[in-house]
């Protein structure tokens, strides 16, 4: 079911039942110079109904560590714990949002966001009713039966978000899903973003390398650093739910964007 | 969302042009049909005027009589369809052992290791070759004319279907993994439809390809079809109606390739620009 748009108090991300937990994951690729560990010893621990971001330079292996929570990618030691049972393969119970929308051109907007239905099986009407609501959910009501080519990149990522909500994951993976769009766009989608999943109460893992975007849509950012792939820290972030982009200019912000970069900066 | 949410919304929608409709605007057309006129007087007057021989190129006037005349004989329709199904029949059969084939060459590594060495080298052998060869195993009848239009035109749509199959969005993939689909529902729900443009233009391809090993086939050993007539009229000098018979294959050819192209903006809908 998607719960209908109220706001929450902070307490409710506080500690709840873990849905991920990464034990000591490191993750070793072989390269044309040697091997490259992209990943050292990570801990981290999402608890339900909590948005986490991951934030770090490129090379810092965050979306190597989505990967393996996915279960697209083995750790090379470690383990990905989801609901306390080893992740070894992709699981239904775990959405992934890309980079880019990743739609099928041939299909409409509806049946773009029923591909994961159909591929499940199950109650076609049920589905279909679901998508239809997580189309309405993201602004696209008007552009069920439109395709993919008649839509700009905001709109289409849009579609790739009502994908993933329309089959409701325990756990949605988030791989940068706004890094192509422009500023402009990205700012709409981020508030479009905040507002579902804090409706919905959504476990996210977000990764991204802006640490605006990280900050304003999370309870907790992971802060990582390159060379090897390292959690350099993690800071809680105590900001006011709902949020909304008056939220930037808060002192709070600004402080907790200075604080991240200087975990980043303290690195080098 | 609020009444300015969705305007904006809206403002987002890419306004092209439908998707299906390519041809360009009527003066391109009016362009294609002036050069047609040209090149008819041009075929009509360098002849009269002595430029050329008319046992060499006849007037085209002179070729248009005899395209009439010869549509009107009592054996032409039977020549006619003899070669028209053996094109259709030669084209069906290649399209699909081509389609299965480049399948199996692309979503099994073990047959493409085994076979691919063989399938390259059977493309790098001139198939004309082996028409004599088919007239001694098939005889002189249809089948050796199909067996050799499946020859020649099965290769473009085997190596089509593999290469689109091969080439197919690592992103695509990785989603329909994640969603633990099953190979089948890859290969069905991503996979075929991507390659679907691809696998297209190498039937069309195809198309042209079994027009020709209907021909050769038929050049090299047949009691009847175009391609006999049009030997037997070389023989004969009788360059008029030689020019009828090329005249009514290039419709034939023009006029699938036509249909085929059709059918294609409709099946791929989505990509119609681009095929």
């Amino acid at each position: 079911m998607l719960p209908s748009v109220s706001s929450q108090s902070t307490e409710r991300r506080s500690e709840r039942s873990p849905v991920i937990e990464v034990l000591g994951v490191t993750r070793v690729f072989a390269g044309a110079t040697g091997e490259v560990t992209a990943l050292h010893d990570v801990d981290v621990t999402i608890s339900e109904g909590e948005f986490v971001s991951f934030v770090g330079p490129s090379g810092c292996g965050k979306s190597t560590l989505l990967n393996i929570i996915a279960g697209l990618l083995a750790p090379s030691s470690g383990s990905v714990l989801l609901h306390g049972q080893e992740v070894r393969e992709p699981s239904r119970k775990v959405g992934f949002m890309f980079q880019a929308p990743v739609l099928l051109p041939w299909r409409t907007v509806e049946r773009n966001v029923l591909l994961p239905a159909e591929v499940f099986g199950g109650d076609k009407l049920a589905s279909t009713e679901k998508a239809r609501a997580a189309i309405d959910l993201v602004g696209l009501a008007e552009f069920t039966r439109s395709f993919p080519h008649q839509l700009s990149g905001g709109m289409q990522q849009r579609v790739a978000l009502a994908r993933v909500l329309a089959y409701e994951p325990e756990l949605v993976l988030m791989d940068e899903p706004f890094g192509s769009l422009d500023e402009f766009t990205r700012e709409a989608m981020n508030l479009e973003l905040f507002r579902v999943t804090d409706a919905a109460r959504m476990t996210v893992a977000f990764v991204t390398h802006n640490i605006g975007e990280a900050v304003f849509l999370s309870d907790r950012v992971v802060v990582m650093t390159p060379r090897p792939g390292e959690v350099a820290g993690v800071i809680d972030v105590g900001l006011e739910r709902p949020r909304d982009i008056s939220v930037m200019h808060d002192r709070a912000f600004s402080d907790l964007v200075f604080e991240v970069r200087d975990i980043l900066g303290g690195k080098r | 969302m609020n009444r300015t949410r969705e305007r904006v919304g809206k403002a987002e929608l890419v306004t092209s042009r439908p998707p299906g409709r390519r041809s360009g605007p009527w003066r391109y057309r009016l362009g294609s049909f002036a050069l047609l006129i040209v090149l008819l007087a041009l075929w009509e007057v360098l002849p009269r005027v002595g430029v050329v021989a008319e046992i060499i190129l006849p007037p085209f006037s002179e070729v248009a009589v005899a395209l009439w005349t010869l549509v009107q004989t009592d054996f032409f329709l039977e020549h006619f369809t003899v070669t028209l199904s053996e094109i259709g029949i030669g084209f069906a059969l290649g399209t699909v052992i081509g389609f299965v084939a480049g399948v199996l060459l692309a979503i099994s590594t073990v047959v493409n290791r085994v076979t691919y060495p063989f399938v390259v080298a059977f493309q790098a052998v001139p198939k004309i070759v082996f028409a004599p060869l088919f007239i001694a195993w098939f005889g002189f009848g249809q089948t050796s004319k199909v067996v050799m239009a499946i020859v020649i035109s099965f290769f473009p749509v085997l190596i089509n279907t593999k290469v689109g199959l091969e080439n197919v969005p690592e992103e695509s993939i990785r989603l329909m993994r994640s969603l633990r689909a099953t190979r089948f529902q890859v290969f069905r729900k991503v996979s075929l439809p991507h390659a679907l443009p691809i696998i297209f233009a190498g039937v069309q391809t195809a198309l042209t390809f079994a027009v020709i090993g209907a021909l050769v086939g038929e050049f090299v050993g047949a009691a009847s079809g175009m391609g006999y007539l049009l030997n037997l009229y070389n023989f004969q000098l009788r360059i008029d109606r030689v020019f009828a018979v090329i005249v009514i294959l290039a419709a034939v050819g023009a006029f699938g390739y036509f249909i085929l192209e059709w059918i294609g903006r409709k099946l791929i809908f989505w990509r119609a620009d681009e095929i």
